[in-house]
């Protein structure tokens, strides 16, 4: 099979580009949120997204997170495919009662009568220097919630085949971008292509031990296990790109293999989303690991704004350099 | 006031069906500990619901609150499915997932009871997005307690849907109490209509226990909004002559008297005396509507307390749609 022509592009672009095929493939795509039109998004995700589709179909809208989550809620409801921006993650508190009470739950509460096939995107993340109400990582707090779907791509092709299966996908999804990735740039497929949520990719193979990292965390990750490999371990990278639904079998196949278990994220280690893939992979393969699992996340602190302060806090190269070698060694 | 003796009975007709059942909820299912958690009734609010609720078009959206039977009711739902619901019977129209507070049946464009006061208004404002986008000429009847006055997503959602034109009829249920909160301790202002004003509109605030006049004004609002697509902002004073909710003790009902008073305006027996003194019917016929209809409700409750119970697994569908690209 041929190569499929690719395209190196950034992970904003990759976002655009998502949303830009789909809203030209269905006329019920619709995007709304605060500075996503004119001004195309202040990441510049939605670029030019007014300009070619209108002001109809690409609104901006005043700062009202809660109507604009309960807006996609209501839209969903009535049949159309709203895409609705938060511009932090940290605002998702805000719009959480739209999200968790309401879209998570009407088609629980209906009996099944609806779906609500609405997308609800959001910038997460530190190491842009925003300091503690700009740079969380909640992924935790919705990946909790029956009814919600969870993403969150590290690389701009996953980005935007992710992003088309979201607002393709009957449910409401939440898509995390991460803010201090969208210039990023990466191999994205010149040609159409969707990625399916639910589905783990494995980035590196190897079998020295199983390393499992998504959003910007990956893409240490990648650098980290060229550093590793030079030192003799061989990793195999795991990407699970979706946390709700979590394809926890290919990371237990992949743990299966090499026995040993390592989870890096950016989130606080307390009760983030590597507790849940290590009390998983503990249930299921407890007579097979070599050493208990290990988690890399953030001290149970909130993201501080000095950069030596943040670059402590946040995962970098080195902590997971050192901390798969501490593992394994 | 408009004598269409038709109009007229067909109103008498729901706002009795709304009493019935709900008066089946406090006197039979009650006591007899027939629903969980708790129900919230509307006894005493029936002319809005109906008025408002019969202005509309079939297509026309509503939604709701905690406090919906009667606008389900009103809306088409039937009494045996709703008495199902609050049972927990897989004939309820979630199957027994929802409940009193939970109510939905969105084929008739009920779109739901939202229980989270103020909730229900960004929703609606999404759905006449929808229908302003499909161009389908629909108007979304947005129901809410005073006590959703004070919420941020209310707020937020009336100035956003005057910013863009939606055809969103906001319409406040005034009903004097938030739980045990009367209106005085929560709004700052007691001319609830004039809150209107920050957004540019006008207000209006009448009577909610006078069906025909809540059907009146209602069916002017809706062709306004239709026709210009502005939002319209009613305010209809009424009176919860229940508690918050069945298990509500009411001890802050200070003053017996208020609620005889209130009594003395029961909007059912309002609409009785003026159709009778009307001509449009007489004591006879008023009797054999309130038989047929109580006769109706309880032969839909006898059917729905012999429904099936869902099995327990059941409980694992739902959650997510199959539907879609995955």
């Amino acid at each position: 099979m041929a190569e499929p022509r690719m395209r190196n592009i950034t992970y904003a672009q990759a976002v655009r580009t998502a949303i830009r095929e789909e809203m030209k493939a269905d006329e019920t795509v619709i995007l709304f949120g605060e500075d996503v039109g004119q001004y195309g998004g202040v990441y510049g995700a939605t670029t030019g997204l007014q300009r070619e589709f209108g002001s109809e179909r690409v609104r901006d809208t005043p700062i009202s997170e809660m109507a604009i989550g309960g807006m996609a809620v209501g839209a969903a409801l009535a049949g159309f495919r709203p895409i609705a921006e938060i511009m932090y993650c940290d605002f998702l508190a805000q719009a959480s009662d739209a999200i968790v009470n309401n879209a998570a739950k009407w088609r629980y509460m209906s009996g099944g009568q609806v779906c609500l096939p609405l997308v609800v995107r959001s910038p997460a993340g530190g190491g842009a220097g925003y300091a503690a109400q700009h740079s969380q990582n909640l992924e935790a707090w919705f990946a909790h919630i029956p009814g919600l779907k969870v993403v969150m791509p590290g690389l701009p092709r996953d980005a935007r085949g992710l992003l088309k299966s979201a607002i393709r996908d009957d449910n409401p999804v939440l898509f995390l971008e991460h803010k201090a990735h969208y210039t990023y740039k990466g191999e994205v497929p010149a040609e159409e292509e969707v990625i399916p949520l639910g589905v783990a990719d494995i980035k590196r193979e190897g079998k020295d031990v199983t390393l499992v990292a998504w959003s910007k965390t990956l893409t240490f990750c990648l650098e980290a296990v060229e550093l590793l490999a030079e030192e003799g371990i061989d990793v195999e990278l795991v990407d699970p790109r979706t946390l709700q639904p979590l394809d926890i079998e290919t990371i237990c196949a992949s743990v299966g293999k090499t026995g040993h278990l390592v989870v890096a994220h950016e989130a606080v280690t307390f009760g983030g989303l590597g507790a849940e893939i290590v009390a998983q992979v503990v249930e299921h393969l407890w007579g097979s690991l070599r050493k208990p699992p290990l988690r890399l996340g953030a001290p149970f602190v909130p993201v501080p704004y000095s950069e030596p302060l943040e670059r402590f806090v946040i995962p970098q190269v080195q902590d997971i350099v050192a901390g798969v070698k501490a593992h394994v060694g | 006031m408009d004598k269409d003796p038709q109009l007229l009975l067909h109103f008498y007709e729901d706002m009795l069906r709304i009493r019935f059942v709900e008066e089946t909820i406090r006197d039979v299912m009650l006591p007899q500990r027939l629903f969980r958690g708790s129900s919230h009734l509307s006894i005493g609010q029936e002319a809005v619901a109906v008025g408002a609720i019969h202005a509309l078009q079939p297509d026309d959206y509503v939604i709701s609150t905690h406090r919906g039977h009667g606008h389900a009711l009103a809306k088409g739902m039937d009494p045996f499915v709703m008495f199902s619901e609050i049972m927990g019977r897989t004939t309820g129209c979630s199957r027994g997932k929802g409940g009193s507070m939970h109510l939905s049946e969105t084929s008739i464009r009920f779109m739901g009871e939202n229980p989270v006061v103020g909730a229900n208004a960004p929703m609606a404002a999404g759905i006449a997005l929808a229908s302003k986008l499909r161009g389908d000429g629909c108007v979304v009847a947005d129901f809410f307690g005073e006590g959703a006055l004070n919420t941020g997503a209310f707020n937020e959602t009336v100035n956003l849907a005057v910013l863009w034109e939606l055809p969103v009829l906001f319409l406040c249920e005034n009903n004097l109490y938030a739980i045990s909160v009367p209106l005085e301790k929560s709004s700052a202002v007691m001319e609830l209509e004039n809150r209107a004003c920050s957004y540019g509109l006008t207000g209006r605030r009448m009577s909610g226990m006078h069906v025909m006049q809540v059907y009146e004004e209602v069916s002017a609002a809706a062709e306004e909004t239709r026709r210009t697509g502005r939002p319209a902002y009613l305010v209809f004073d009424t009176y919860r002559f229940e508690g918050h909710h069945t298990a509500d003790k009411q001890t802050y009902r200070t003053d017996a008297e208020t609620l005889a008073e209130f009594r003395e305006r029961d909007p059912i027996h309002i609409l009785e005396v003026e159709m009778i003194d009307d001509h449009t019917v007489d004591l006879d016929t008023t009797i054999e509507y309130r038989e047929r209809i109580r006769a109706e409700v309880d032969e839909a409750f006898d059917r729905a307390v012999l429904a099936p119970w869902p099995q327990p697994q059941d409980a694992l569908t739902d959650v997510y749609s199959e539907g879609g690209a995955h």
